[in-house]
């Protein structure tokens, strides 16, 4: 019997696959995960700040109107399957310490150029 | 997530991404160091609050080198002087040895347990600190000089070459050249040099691989470099996480950088070891014989008890005495505040109302200001509300002006004073044209080739003026005085807000203080801000809502504000209607001299001109009595104080905010009456007008945080000055216009200096203790915001800050358990 292979869809003109990873941490953890992105590559990213949802520890509150440090934030990058494996790798290392999750998932993106990879650097 | 890193062979090496996700970890083993223009205070074990306060302390000694307690003999002093009662001490002791039955178990006829926990603390002799090294390490003084070098901000004579590379790439290009770091890694590190990777992350990870640390150590070998120059690390995390980019922009550096330096230091085989902790004596002989007890003689379980007391280190006796401190503020305090719970209200309006900061100095100046007519005062945080970055006219960079946990969400910019455009013109040409002559003087002074002429130039000038400093320091400053035109007459910050920014600012300070809308006729907004002259710390003592500068600018702000027609208009849509009659006005509490500056009194309406003259000359009167007050404290006369503001030998301006203890959460009623001795924030708050919690939340949250830092800054700087804090004033030096060092290099220091917190005869004038939170509100309605929020979950049940909430109905006070209960450092010493 052999395993059934999935062949995605083909591509409408102008569309590029790429891959989405989508992180939820606390707002006091931003840095690391910026650090993650850059040395992954990853030329940028969206940030949705004040995340508010329920998770193991109960209901998470978004942020206070006097601390930017408080709440959940949610990160937003595409990239190519390398890069956002690697910026996987990068997460993992995070979380060994931090709570935090992250969605990983393919999607579909206009002038896939906005998602180059670029010189990853912290130095 | 986690097991992705499974799937990777052991002995492979992490990758550059790895690399920078625990350095990002790494990095939070220290806190962001401010420079000195904007000091902030920080909890040196911030990147500990997520374990127990007993052991965050334990595992900073270790990583940080440092003492996990005050001195034996300085708790005793401090216990003498009446600062900690016996009463309370013999309780804490109760309290670590499980409960009144242990603590009561029988040792001999006569002896139990608690008379030998008490003979430790009390009458043995100390346990001896920790060992000062007497020389810096090499390692450290080798990567200190360079980090010195790389982050000077314009002080040396000679600029570093090659910064734009970054801090990692900068040193490798010069260290070939520097004998220190031939001395200190040989002939390996000379071939590293040549070898390592030039990308810092890469570097690091070809470090581990080759030191063989595995990654799931990987982190915590990271972190213990970290931790072995905390002040330069810390200031790289602020130049990374708080600078505004331009700051860094010629010279980058990132917490990857020193990592990769201090492992091409390790691979050289150039590490100095740590300073191991000195063991603790055996005390049970000496312990057993001051309490007449036979050995031979002790049950099974008596010799435990006897063995498992006489093991305690100077650590567990300070826990005992920090407890015990707590203790005694709780019950000098507390009971007096659940009393006042029943007060009547003041009888008759106020003639004025006052809202300063929460800072504790201002505590007492309110106080003195309440003793002095009929007036109001209330507490709020000091940027009062707005997240604003002011450029000030002839300055270079802007001044964030707010809290460090906000980033600025508009730029102010200063503008002339109708009318005073000239007299503001001539006030940035003479900043501008100041600075440049600083500039000039200081390079003309530094050069080889100008040194001498310089002073042969500038010397007869220079001593006249080292004279006026010295003989006659209040003179100098009249003159100063005299010939600056007054700045704050001509120059005013303008913002750009929005009309729906301006009524969210204004209603701010309504709903988080519970300030009636019936406002009086006169309302000042009270900034602060502290004076000193030749002091590194001068920013210290300013207002640290401010983010370390004085709050003046925002209180101007805010009250032209709530002075507008138009905001007044749109507080009518959220239920605010202000008295037509009511006057806002700024000012500025100096906290050196209790001199207080009203700011822009000349658009003060007539109709208010008597209220003016009333309210200032009772600010003179209460500025007097807290003078008066505070001389005592510092064992001087009140005129001291005033020479000491302008004195450019003054090593001790004020007392800033040693002796902090609580942060009070309530209405002015909870504690009008009570001597707080200026060791209490007090934020104003009414929980009736608070249903959700959400003005409680943002109080608990943000201002208490700040509270929280500060109070962990003076404790640690406290019990290990060394470490934690930044040593004796007299043998500092400042490097790079950033910090202080103590003797001619090595790291830069972290905390306060030791003339911040103690007093001349070496005792300790700040007492080390735990900040406890007071909050006047049902106890359901507290629980419900502590609930839901992570931070105060962490602070409040790792035993960071004490929570007391004192329930309005009943005035019953109840404490927050910390988590994992046995709770080992007491419970409530107050009701439940």
């Amino acid at each position: 019997m052999t395993t059934p292979v999935y062949t995605p869809p083909p591509l409408d003109p102008g569309l590029h696959r790429l891959r989405k990873v989508e992180i939820v941490v606390h707002a006091e953890d931003i840095v690391p995960v910026e650090d993650v992105l850059r040395a992954a590559g990853v030329g940028g990213w969206t940030m949705i700040r004040d995340v508010a949802g329920v998770g193991h520890s109960g209901f998470h509150q978004g942020k206070s109107i006097f601390n930017d440090h408080s709440g959940l934030i949610m990160f937003v990058g595409v990239g190519e399957a390398a890069v956002i494996a690697d910026v996987a790798r990068g997460l993992a290392r995070l979380f060994e310490a931090r709570p935090g999750v992250t969605f990983l998932s393919d999607v579909e993106v206009l002038r896939s150029d906005y998602f180059a990879r670029v010189p990853g650097d912290l130095g | 997530m986690n097991q992705m890193a499974t799937l990777r062979p052991a002995d492979t090496m992490l990758s550059r991404t790895e690399i920078a996700g625990l350095v990002a970890l790494a990095a939070r083993t220290v806190p962001p160091l401010w420079p000195l223009e904007s000091a902030i205070a920080v909890n040196p074990l911030a990147g500990l609050e997520d374990l127990p306060f007993a052991a965050a302390v334990r595992v900073g000694a270790n990583r940080f080198g440092a003492a996990t307690s005050l001195p034996l003999g300085q708790w005793r002093a401090l216990l003498h002087a009446g600062r900690i009662d016996e009463t309370r001490l013999r309780d804490a002791a109760v309290q670590q040895l499980g409960g009144l039955y242990r603590a009561c178990a029988v040792m001999a006829p006569g002896v139990c347990a608690l008379d030998l926990l008490m003979a430790r603390l009390l009458h043995l002799p100390a346990v001896d600190p920790h060992p000062v090294p007497a020389t810096l390490a090499p390692d450290v003084a080798f990567l200190a000089k360079w980090c010195g070098a790389f982050f000077d901000q314009g002080l040396a004579a000679m600029v570093m070459p090659r910064r734009e590379l970054g801090l990692y790439r900068a040193v490798l290009a010069l260290a070939g050249h520097d004998a220190d770091f031939r001395a200190l890694a040989g002939t390996t590190g000379a071939t590293l040099l040549l070898t390592v990777p030039r990308d810092p992350l890469a570097a690091i990870a070809e470090a581990l691989h080759d030191l063989g640390v595995p990654a799931d150590q990987s982190l915590d070998h990271l972190s213990l470099l970290v931790a072995r120059m905390p002040g330069w690390a810390g200031h790289i995390r602020w130049r990374s996480e708080q600078a505004d980019p331009d700051v860094a922009a010629a010279a980058p550096a990132t917490m990857a950088d020193l990592l990769a330096l201090w492992a091409l230091i390790e691979r050289a085989g150039a590490l100095a070891p740590l300073p191991a902790a000195p063991p603790s004596g055996d005390v049970t002989a000496s312990l057993a014989a001051h309490c007449g007890l036979d050995r031979a003689r002790l049950a099974p379980a008596q010799h435990e008890r006897l063995a498992a007391i006489a093991m305690l280190d100077a650590g567990d006796l300070g826990k005992v005495f920090m407890a015990a401190a707590e203790g005694t503020w709780c019950h000098s305090h507390i009971p007096r505040m659940r009393a006042s719970i029943d007060l009547p209200a003041a009888a008759c309006p106020p003639a004025a109302q006052l809202v300063f900061c929460i800072d504790v100095r201002s505590e007492p100046f309110r106080r003195a200001r309440e003793n002095v007519g009929p007036y109001e005062t209330f507490g709020y945080a000091g940027f009062f509300g707005l997240p604003i970055a002011l450029h000030c006219a002839g300055d270079d960079r802007r001044k964030r002006l707010l809290p460090v946990l906000l980033a600025p969400q508009h730029d102010v910019v200063e503008a002339p004073v109708p009318g005073r455009e000239h007299q503001a013109d001539t006030i940035a040409r003479a900043r501008a044209r100041d600075r440049q002559t600083a500039g000039l003087f200081a390079a003309a002074k530094q050069g080889t080739a100008t040194a001498f002429a310089t002073a042969e130039a500038t010397g007869l000038l220079a001593g006249l003026v080292m004279v006026t400093r010295t003989l006659m320091p209040r003179l100098g400053a009249r003159i100063a005085a005299l010939t600056d035109p007054c700045r704050h007459a001509a120059l005013a910050p303008a913002p750009q807000f929005s009309l729906a920014d301006k009524v969210g600012f204004a209603l701010s300070l309504f709903r988080l203080t519970g300030m009636p809308a019936a406002t009086a006729r006169l309302v000042v907004l009270a900034g602060h801000g502290g004076s000193a002259v030749n002091n590194p710390y001068a920013a210290a003592l300013d207002c640290g809502a401010c983010g370390g500068h004085a709050g003046g600018a925002n209180a101007r702000i805010l009250t032209a504000i709530l002075n507008d027609r138009t905001v007044r208009q749109g507080l009518l849509a959220h239920d605010l209607a202000l008295p037509e009659t009511t006057v806002f006005l700024a000012a500025e509490h100096n906290t050196t001299t209790d001199l207080v500056t009203l700011f822009d009194t000349d658009a003060v309406p007539a109709t208010h001109r008597a209220d003016l003259a009333r309210l200032t000359a009772d600010l003179d009167r209460a500025g007097a009595l807290n003078r008066q007050r505070r001389a005592v404290q510092l064992c001087r006369s009140p005129e001291d104080l005033l020479t000491g503001a302008v004195h450019w030998g003054e090593v001790r301006p004020e007392w800033g905010l040693a002796g902090n203890a609580a942060f009070i959460v309530g209405p002015r009623t909870l504690t009008q009456g009570i001597d707080l001795d200026g060791r209490a924030f007090l934020h104003s708050y009414d929980w009736r007008g608070d249903p959700g919690g959400t003005a409680l939340a943002t109080i608990l949250t943000a201002p208490m945080v700040v509270a929280q830092w500060i109070n962990c800054q003076y404790l640690f700087s406290t019990i290990d000055n060394r470490r934690y804090g930044s040593g004796d004033k007299t043998t500092q030096n400042v490097i790079g216009g950033i910090g202080v060092v103590q003797g001619n290099g090595g790291d830069l220091a972290v905390g306060l200096p030791r003339q911040s917190l103690f007093t001349d005869d070496g005792n300790p004038y700040h007492v080390p203790q735990r900040l406890t939170t007071v909050v006047l509100a049902p106890f359901a309605q507290v629980a419900a915001v502590v609930e839901a929020h992570d931070i105060l979950r962490r602070l409040f049940g790792n035993g960071w800050v004490h929570l007391l909430v004192i329930d309005p109905e009943t005035g019953k006070a109840r404490r927050w358990a910390s988590d994992g209960a046995p709770d080992d450092e007491g419970r409530s010493p107050v009701s439940h």
